[in-house]
């Protein structure tokens, strides 16, 4: 991949932390520190006929990940993933709910070796 | 008043890119620092092409992927993100969209353009496929949430994949685009 600068790590994250209130982890930033690209999970505010086609989709992305050896991971908690993942063949990948931004940027660091 | 954006999948997963594409390794940072300095909240929407044709997909242009199947999988999709887009339009929150120029699906207001383009590949200098216009997602977004009764929201596309990228004016453009 000659020019091209991906990390060939994701991480599944719960719209909580993508979008977090004030004072929370804020997943996304440690994230584009730590090099990891991000597949966004439905918020839990969202109703369920809303947020399980889009659960499906991101189970969906991470099977196509998965299938190329990049390495996954799982950020906060969302209803449903583990079946929707499953649905495509995949484990729930190592998983953190972070109380800080210190602790995902170290669960990450140790995911990537 | 900050509201949502409903950006493209890749703004926030670089390894969704075909092969070459990705500028860094994960998050595209200039976009959401500017939506976060104004307290917009973001939303992903799925990569049409990475669930289709996967990760080893080749560079297309809007032709090659203009099928009726590729059509009815980008609806189900923009099915799923129009779900999400009217729960706030119907809370009051400003929506807007953030594409990628050049996209065969993700364009907003370029996409990429040959009739001709097919069989063995060859690989073009320069980017002479641009053409103004919209990707099929972003059309197929627009149909649904027109079904739905809700007008298009405001929208731009990223152009860090075109040949004249301007990281400044870019940051200008979502400024404008965030502050309606």
């Amino acid at each position: 991949m000659d020019g091209d600068a991906r990390g060939f790590r994701v991480a599944l994250v719960a719209g909580e932390l993508i979008n977090p209130p004030d004072g929370g982890v804020d997943a996304l930033a440690v994230l584009a520190q730590e090099d990891w690209g991000a597949i966004q999970l439905p918020a839990a505010e969202y109703p369920d006929d809303v947020a399980e086609p889009l659960l499906e989709q991101a189970a969906e992305q991470a099977e196509e990940f998965a299938r190329h050896g990049y390495t996954l991971a799982l950020v906060g908690h969302r209803d449903g993933l583990d079946e929707a993942l499953r649905r495509y063949g995949l484990d729930t990948p190592p998983a953190i709910e972070p109380g800080s931004a210190e602790d995902l940027r170290a669960f990450l660091g140790a995911l990537a070796g | 008043m900050p509201g949502v954006a409903f950006v493209a999948h890749c703004l926030l997963n670089q390894n969704s890119k075909t092969d070459g594409g990705a500028r860094c390794p994960g998050v595209y940072s200039p976009l959401v620092e500017e939506l976060r300095a104004r307290g917009w909240r973001i939303e992903q929407m799925p990569c049409p092409e990475l669930a289709f044709t996967g990760l080893n997909r080749f560079w297309a242009v809007k032709e090659q992927l203009d099928t009726s199947a590729y059509r009815r999988h980008c609806r189900r999709l923009a099915t799923a993100v129009a779900g999400a887009v009217e729960v706030h339009v119907r809370r009051g929150d400003d929506v807007v969209i953030v594409g990628i120029e050049g996209s065969p699906s993700m364009g907003v207001h370029i996409t990429s353009s040959d009739p001709t383009r097919g069989g063995r590949p060859e690989w073009p200098d320069g980017s002479g496929e641009l053409s103004p216009g919209a990707g099929i997602y972003m059309e197929e977004l627009t149909a649904v949430l027109a079904e739905r009764g809700i007008d298009a929201p405001r929208a731009m596309g990223i152009s860090h994949q075109l040949p004249d990228h301007d990281a400044a004016a870019e940051r200008e453009r979502l400024a404008a685009l965030i502050e309606g």
